[in-house]
Parts: C-alpha cells; sequence; structure tokens
C-alpha cells in the first residue's frame, strides 16, 4: 500500500487540477516506455514493457488443442496473469489473487472479442486447422515483475509486443485420416509464420482524480482514485472491450468523455507502440 | 407469489430450447425484426421480482427474468469476523454461486472463476450506493444464488441484490437497477438471452444509480463502432430506468401488503 501524508495527497490532487503532475506530465500524457521482445527463449513469442517503474512480462505459447465449443473453425485465446509478491508485498495471498483475476478478465474483454469471436485481438479463424478436431490455442502468460500503478495498459502493450514476435509453426495435416481418428499433423519448428497483429488493441486506463481523470497513474496517484475506466482501443479507433473499475459511480457524461479521450490518446500512441515494438524487433534481429 | 405479479406477465414456462453448443448460428432476428424469443431488440424480458424470499435473512428477494432466475439474501448488519482489521465504515461481503443444476452442463471448470469474477463485480456496483458509514465495524452479506442461468445473470443478481439490501432496511443511496445488452451485426439487443449473449458480437452490461445519475458498473467487450457505444449506452440507462420503476413499485407493494 501506498502511504502517503495530507500534504503529499494535497499536491497531488493540486498538480491533476492544474494539468501538472508531480513527475512533470501533463493529464493525458504517458510515461516514457521501453519495449524489448523476445525475452523468453523458449516461448514461441515474448516481450517486456517498461511503463515509468512499472516492468511487466508477457509470453506467448503456441499448443495444438481442440477448438472451442460451437466454433469448430476457430482457434482460441488463453490468457493468465500472474502478480507475484516479489513485485510487492501486497500481492501475497489473496491480494495477489484478486488483482490477477481482475487485470486477467479486463484483458480477456478487451483481447478475446465477443462470445462469437467478433473483435478479437487476433483473427480466431487463422489459427485454425483441421475443421472441429485440431486448432492452435495461443497461450498468453503474463507476469508482474514490478507495480507502480497502471499495470493494465503495460501488459497490453507488452501482450502487443509478444504477439508481434511470435511465430507460429507451420503445420502440415497429412491425410488418409478416417473421421473418428485424431489426425496425424506434421509440425515444423523451423519454419514459422508471423500473425496479424494489426487488430490488437492496446488498453487505455483513465483513473479519475478529484473532479478530473489522468492517463497513466502511477501508484500514489492510484492511490487517490475514486474510479477508473479502461478502455481498449485499436488502431482504427474501434473500442473492443470496456471495464470500469473502483467503486465510486460515474455521471453517464463524463463516461462517455472519458471514452473519446482515451480514443483520441489512443491515435497517438498506438503508433509510438508500434514503433517502439519495430525497433526492439530489429534490435532483437541483429543482435 | 402472485401479488408483486398483478402488473408484469409472468413469463411462460415452455421449456428451455436445446442450447446444444454444437451447431450453427442461429440468426437472431427474423426479417420481421423480431428475436428468437419474439421480442423486439429493444424490448425486456417479462420481469417478476418479491421480497421476502427467505425467512432466516434480514432481507430478500427473488427475482425472474425471462429464463434467469435469482435468489439473493442479506444478513447483516452483524460482527465482523475476528480476523479482520478494525473499520470504521460498514463492510460489504458479497458471494455469488451458480446452483450445480443451473447451466445445461453441470458444473462447468470455468463455473467457478465466473462467480469469483461475478461476486467481484456485484461488490463493485453495489458499494457505491450503500450508505457504509451507517452501520460502523459491522458487516453486510450479500449472498446471490443463481438457480436458473438464462443470459443477463450478473445484471438480474446486481438489480435483485439490492432489492434485497432495501428489503433488509440497509439505508442506500438508491436502488441499483442493472441491464445488459448484446450486440449483433448493426442491431442492438436489450436484455440479452443466452442464446443471443452466446451468439452476439459483443455485450455490455450497466448498472446504474438512476435518481443519481450515476454509473457504477459497466463491462464491455466484443467489436463496437464507436457511434454504436454511445447508443447502447443511452438505451441500456433508459432501460435501467424502468427497471428502477418497477423495484421500487414492487417495494412498495410488498409493503403495503405487508401492513395490512
Amino acid at each position: 500500500m501506498v502511504a502517503l501524508s495530507a500534504a503529499e495527497v494535497r499536491f497531488i490532487q493540486g498538480g491533476i487540477a492544474h494539468d501538472l503532475r508531480s513527475d512533470g506530465r501533463g493529464r493525458y500524457h504517458f510515461r516514457p516506455f521501453s519495449i524489448q521482445s523476445g525475452v523468453i527463449p523458449q516461448a514461441n513469442g515474448s516481450g517486456r514493457c517498461k511503463l515509468g517503474a512499472t516492468d511487466v512480462i508477457a509470453s506467448v505459447k503456441a499448443e495444438l488443442g481442440r477448438p472451442p465449443a460451437g466454433r469448430p473453425n476457430h482457434g482460441s485465446l488463453v490468457i493468465s496473469v500472474e502478480c507475484s509478491p516479489t513485485a510487492a508485498p501486497e500481492f501475497e495471498g489473496r491480494g495477489g489473487e484478486d488483482l490477477s483475476l481482475e487485470l486477467q478478465r479486463a484483458l480477456e474483454r478487451s483481447l478475446l472479442g465477443g462470445p462469437n469471436g467478433a473483435g478479437a485481438a487476433i483473427d480466431l479463424s487463422s489459427l485454425h486447422l483441421l475443421e472441429g478436431k485440431v486448432c492452435w490455442v495461443l497461450y498468453i502468460d503474463t507476469l508482474v515483475l514490478s507495480s507502480d500503478g497502471n499495470l493494465l495498459d503495460a501488459l497490453s502493450i507488452a501482450i502487443k509486443a509478444a504477439l508481434s514476435n511470435t511465430g507460429i509453426p507451420k503445420v502440415e495435416v497429412l491425410a488418409s485420416t478416417s473421421a473418428d481418428e485424431d489426425p496425424e499433423l506434421d509440425v515444423d519448428n523451423e519454419e514459422s509464420s508471423p500473425l496479424d497483429i494489426s487488430q490488437v488493441p492496446i488498453t487505455i486506463t483513465l483513473t479519475k482524480v478529484g473532479r478530473h481523470y489522468i492517463v497513466d497513474a502511477t501508484a500514489e496517484e492510484e492511490s487517490q482514485m475514486t474510479a477508473a475506466v479502461s478502455v481498449a482501443v485499436n488502431r482504427k479507433g474501434i473500442v473492443s472491450g470496456l471495464t470500469k473499475r473502483g467503486g465510486i459511480g460515474l455521471d453517464p457524461s463524463i463516461l462517455a468523455d472519458m471514452i473519446s479521450v482515451a480514443r483520441h490518446v489512443s491515435q497517438t500512441l498506438i503508433p509510438t507502440v508500434d514503433a517502439e515494438i519495430a525497433a526492439s524487433e530489429s534490435r532483437a534481429a541483429g543482435s | 407469489m402472485s401479488r408483486a405479479a398483478s402488473t408484469y406477465a409472468v413469463p411462460s414456462y415452455n421449456a428451455t430450447p436445446d442450447l446444444s453448443v454444437k451447431g450453427v448460428p442461429p440468426s437472431l432476428l427474423s426479417p420481421e425484426g423480431s428475436r428468437l424469443d419474439g421480442r423486439l431488440p429493444h424490448e425486456c424480458r417479462p420481469a417478476y421480482m418479491k421480497t421476502g424470499a427467505v425467512n432466516a435473512a434480514a432481507g430478500s428477494a427473488y427475482a425472474e427474468f425471462g429464463q434467469t432466475k435469482v435468489i439473493v439474501s442479506v444478513y447483516g448488519p452483524r460482527e465482523s469476523k475476528k480476523a479482520q482489521a478494525f473499520s470504521d465504515i460498514g463492510r460489504l461481503n458479497c458471494d455469488v454461486k451458480f446452483a450445480s443444476f443451473s447451466t445445461s452442463v453441470r458444473g462447468k471448470a470455468s463455473q467457478g472463476m465466473e462467480e469469483k469474477e461475478y461476486t467481484g463485480m456485484l461488490h463493485k456496483a453495489l458499494e457505491c450506493a450503500v450508505a457504509l458509514h451507517t452501520f460502523p465495524k459491522t458487516t453486510v452479506d450479500v449472498f446471490a444464488l443463481i438457480l436458473q442461468s438464462g443470459g443477463g445473470d450478473l445484471a438480474v443478481v446486481i438489480s435483485c441484490a439490492s432489492m434485497a439490501l432495501a428489503d433488509a432496511g440497509i439505508v442506500m443511496y438508491d436502488l441499483v437497477p442493472a441491464v445488459s445488452l448484446s450486440c449483433t451485426g448493426s442491431e442492438v439487443l436489450l436484455d440479452a438471452s443466452m442464446e443471443e449473449e452466446r451468439w452476439g458480437d459483443g455485450g455490455m452490461i450497466v448498472a446504474a444509480m438512476t435518481s443519481r445519475n450515476e454509473i457504477t458498473q459497466l463491462t464491455m467487450t466484443g467489436e463496437w463502432p464507436s457511434t454504436k457505444v454511445s447508443e447502447a449506452l443511452q438505451l441500456c440507462l433508459d432501460a435501467c430506468l424502468k427497471l428502477a420503476e418497477l423495484m421500487r413499485s414492487c417495494l412498495k407493494e410488498q409493503v403495503v401488503a405487508g401492513g395490512q
């Protein structure tokens, strides 16, 4: 838990009201962030995002599995979040579990698309191999290494970096399998194809402190929040998921404002993230 | 049970259509623009609500929205558990459970996760509506049980829980009606049934304190064109407003009936 004196609280709230936050940022400015691609050699793809002092890792493992029920022509995504107690003492035991679940559900809402798969981050039909039998299941596992606020946005950036870094092994379905048998597959780990990540959204969390709301809140600022709204927006500005957090109600008109601010911020943030991912990938390829 | 039902049609008890998970997605709207269960896109399911469903509880409520059936009981305010730290405001403890027969597949693996998520979301939806400072050092327990899952479960749980809290005499700033909505193609379907939820492009849940014009809980999933977001939100808020009236009149009826 962040412990703040009354004077510090006033300083933070006053700064936000004057559009000049404690670290010199305006209300809608992100902290500088860095992305590292390919940090986990055992995974099919991985990425690490440092946003200020927040540090998260995402890895993608592709495994062969069964298509989801009712959608024989789709693959699936599975997301998990782990907040280890090494990152912060309050993540020990139940505290970590509750936060992990909240973050995981928010990411699922933004990345998995609707019940029929519309609006998913990855075109799920591209993960399909053999109708009703075999498909790729992408396990997106994320880990919080250090927490200084705005975990959700950092996680979404790390996931995008990991997905862009992911290679799906080439699979050949060997013919001559009858309908009831499990099909024979020839997996070629040498050759792999990249995923189409053009639809992967980035989550923008707007944190309401006092009468104003800010993006990319630090842990100190988050401790003063009344409510927060996390909006997942893709490159085209389409909203693909939304989660309200915090226990205080919001006026509908403020909420509509927050969504449009999130979309606006995303249109400058997403190109920066993409450029940063491209740069880190060329670094990883060069080394 | 018939008292409160007088103004609201009790849903028909036809057998649920077979919700086998395989098969092709049905078209959710007929060419004439009516839904699978005959409703119009912006029409809610028939609702029935009743307070005082559980004798032992300080307050309780039963709600039935179409095929979704939910019971909520409220205990307290009572002494907080010894292990909990001192708190000078009250605590709201929520718990949502699915009855093992509530879904077509018994005890799905994902059910435990869903229960946990619903518990958290119910707590967030209610905590700002309850005047926690009126019962310092004590806990109010809200236990919800989904008897039959038929779509929009969480929304029904939230609405029903706020009725149960009111029935228990817990001081609240407002009732918290909640409504879910499903989006399919260019249409939004209010108060979605299970099938609409399963095959839709996206979904939304809104819980609001309507007299204070405050949204207490909101989630969206799936793909939403920007113009649809505000339309859907407004639709949900309007439905919340109507649901609030229904909940209020139901509470009043119960009080009048109890006084006689």
